[in-house]
């Protein structure tokens, strides 16, 4: 079990005024199995009433839209979390996992990921054994790099450059899981220590999802806080927008998770 | 045996569609190119008897269709009861998990569908398509309607057939079930598009206003049409004619210039109705339409009236089986396709090209279908001033408003190239009139 005090603070400074902005956030952690969110506090700049809704993957959403000028955004988020609760989500009753079962956007496997797996497919095994097997060969075979990938990058494209971020490694570790029958999905999240978002993968065995994190190769346990879930980075997207005017965007996140006194 | 009197009118009629901005627009290699949908003026023409026989099965059609979206998106059951394979739902692009658990005003998913059939030689009809997303069409029977009646009245004191001039109140009727509260807008890309005709032509028709994205915003979880001074009136229902993936640029595409972010976000709310609904792609899916007959049984508990042509599924090793023995008398098509794109005859392919295309298939065979070749019926079109027979479909319109309505009337499509077998307007064919007579 763990404790987390947690901060999220994205700015964006524009050089010229916005006349109109459009956003949607799903950055909020929710209560589940293996977390309980003790304390939650949102700010926003410029400040107003802003909707609420959920997703169809349940995640939460705040959103709205921004008539008024102004010429920076700020979105601030920090609470309080227990986590490592539990090892696993359980499935939920009205659960379809049918959709975390097939390729999909950016986890889609290519003639390269199809040709690596046909070449390290773990051949015995419970599918969490597999999953983690899988998850050590990822690790060992792919480089950790910034700047290389960006957003939109599929699995097929990061696994042929051999290097990319926690996005990639997810998405490369969700077509693995695939192609060996285990459905598996996206997560994002924060992690204790981390200066940005993080993201990670749950793969479903017996019933349950258990996190694994592909970039560190290691379960997602107490020190992880998690966010949303969806097939792929874009169903999830911690934060998306678009703005009318602007200029040039400077855009600064900070994300900070730290061990709160138990 | 034809009205001679609207025959030597054709030309006339075609001038006045021309002069009315009748046209279609269509993308090839990259270029968009405006043109002329060309009208021939020897309408089908469908007996009283019989249509109502095509009613009865299209109303049937249709209901059964907007149950498995209702269930497809909620929870499931034709899937949890083995009907249909999952793989057919969850690995087809139409699914959209974004609109699992929404459910649409009334649970009216399909309000406008466009079921697309084809006469055999044997005069059976048979449905080739569902279209339940933007299903196009129906403004062009409409207006040649009007423009024949004022070039040839002769021709219809002498012949008592149903009046298709009411589309629009079926139509307004549809908007307004579903209407939550406000106006009723219809939503164009814009001039660009290839059905633009027909958005204002309904539009007008209706008495719902034509915008674009530009006339409208979201505010507090609501709609708005933004009037010329500024102010702010809400809308209750959208007739959208833009596909669900540009519809909003927050929740789906991001590069959609001509949706109207956060919509589905209202949608979701139940603060608007869409016309029709997102998501609908799963159902006319052509790997879903093998299932079709199957949706008639599940959720009606009654026998389909209207047949499917006689169709395969590879995704099957006995249907593999058959397919690969009997490969030269059977067209593929390609489930993610559309628009006649897709489409190949197996008799049509060289050695090599069949040799490719059947260890494609062998490798993904859910991506394919496999359906036998439909001896169609051909019909009369006017060439030079001669008859020649042309292969022709009809596409028939059904609302689903506070009960399902069917349109007396329809688009029917030839193909001008004697050879193809291809009837799609994105493929440049003609038109006709589609006469339902009335005794």
């Amino acid at each position: 079990m763990g404790k987390l005090r947690f901060e999220y603070w994205m700015e964006i400074a524009y050089s010229e005024p916005v006349t109109e902005c459009h956003y949607t956030f799903k950055c909020l952690p929710r209560d589940t199995e293996t977390q309980r969110i003790e304390e939650l506090n949102i700010e926003i700049t410029p400040p107003h009433e802003h909707q609420q809704g959920e997703d169809s993957f349940g995640n939460l959403m705040i959103y709205d839209n921004l008539y008024c000028e102004h010429d920076r955004f700020g979105f601030w988020m920090y609470g309080v979390a227990r986590t490592g609760l539990a090892e696993g989500e359980p499935v939920g009753a009205d659960e379809f996992v049918g959709r975390y079962r097939y390729p999909y956007g950016l986890n889609r496997a290519g003639d390269g990921i199809r040709a690596y797996f046909a070449a390290n497919a773990p051949d015995a095994g419970s599918p969490r054994e597999r999953a983690v097997y899988l998850m050590h060969r990822l690790h060992r075979d792919f480089r950790y790099e910034k700047g290389v990938t960006n957003i939109s990058t599929t699995a097929e494209q990061a696994w042929r450059m051999g290097c990319g971020v926690c996005q990639d490694y997810a998405h490369i570790l969700i077509a693995l899981c695939h192609l060996a029958g285990i459905p598996a999905r996206y997560v994002t999240g924060m992690m204790a220590g981390e200066g940005y978002s993080h993201a990670w993968v749950e793969i479903l065995a017996d019933g349950v999802w258990y996190g694994l994190d592909p970039t560190n190769d290691c379960p997602a346990g107490e020190h992880y806080i998690k966010i949303g879930i969806g097939r792929d980075a874009e169903d999830c997207l911690i934060n998306k927008g678009m703005v009318t005017g602007g200029g040039v965007q400077t855009q600064n996140v900070v994300v900070r998770v730290e061990e709160a006194e138990r | 045996m034809y009205d001679m009197d609207l025959l030597e009118r054709t030309d006339t009629v075609n001038e006045l569609l021309s002069r009315y901005g009748v046209k279609f627009g269509i993308y090839k290699n990259g270029a968009f190119k405006e043109q002329l949908f060309p009208f021939d003026a020897i309408p089908r023409v469908i007996g009283k008897e019989e249509f109502a026989y095509l009613e009865k099965g299209l109303k049937q059609r249709v209901v059964a269709l907007n149950l498995f979206l209702k269930d497809i998106y909620s929870e499931k059951k034709i899937v949890k009861d083995k009907v249909i394979p999952e793989d057919f739902i969850f690995a087809s692009s139409g699914y959209m998990a974004e609109c699992d658990g929404v459910a649409p005003a009334k649970g009216i998913y399909s309000h406008i569908s466009g079921i697309d059939l084809v006469q055999g030689k044997d005069r059976q009809w048979y449905v080739l398509e569902d279209n339940l997303r933007v299903p196009s069409g129906a403004s062009y029977p409409m207006i040649a309607r009007e423009l024949c009646r004022r070039s040839s009245p002769i021709t219809f004191a002498n012949n008592k057939l149903e009046d298709n001039r009411n589309y629009a109140q079926l139509l307004r009727r549809t908007m307004d079930n579903v209407n939550v509260g406000g106006l009723t807008v219809v939503l164009t890309p814009g001039r660009y598009n290839a059905a633009y005709f027909e958005h204002s032509y309904l539009a007008e028709k209706t008495g719902a206003r034509l915008v674009s994205s530009a006339n409208l915003r979201v505010e507090n979880d609501k709609l708005y049409y933004v009037t010329y001074d500024g102010r702010l009136e809400q809308v209750g229902a959208v007739y959208r004619r833009i596909s669900d993936e540009y519809l909003d640029p927050i929740n789906f595409y991001d590069g959609s210039l001509i949706g109207v972010p956060h919509l589905y976000d209202v949608f979701r709310k139940g603060n608007v109705a869409l016309l029709n609904a997102p998501g609908n792609g799963i159902a006319d899916d052509k790997g879903i339409y093998y299932f079709v007959p199957k949706m008639v049984r599940y959720y009606l508990d009654e026998e389909p009236i209207l047949q499917n042509a006689p169709t395969y599924l590879p995704f099957y090793p006995e249907d593999m089986q058959y397919v690969l023995a009997n490969f030269d008398n059977l067209v593929l098509k390609d489930v993610a396709e559309a628009g006649g794109y897709g489409v190949v005859f197996g008799n049509k392919m060289t050695k090599e090209q069949k040799a490719e295309f059947i260890e494609l298939l062998q490798q993904e065979p859910r991506r394919f279908i496999a359906q036998e070749v439909i001896d169609f019926l051909d019909i009369d079109i006017l060439e030079e001033g001669k008859l020649v027979p042309r292969k022709a479909d009809l596409r028939a319109f059904v609302l689903m408003a506070d009960e399902p309505l069917v349109w007396k009337s329809g688009l029917t499509r030839f193909s001008r190239n004697p050879d193809s077998f291809i009837v799609n307007s994105s493929q440049g064919g003609g038109f006709k009139d589609t006469w339902v007579l009335s005794r």
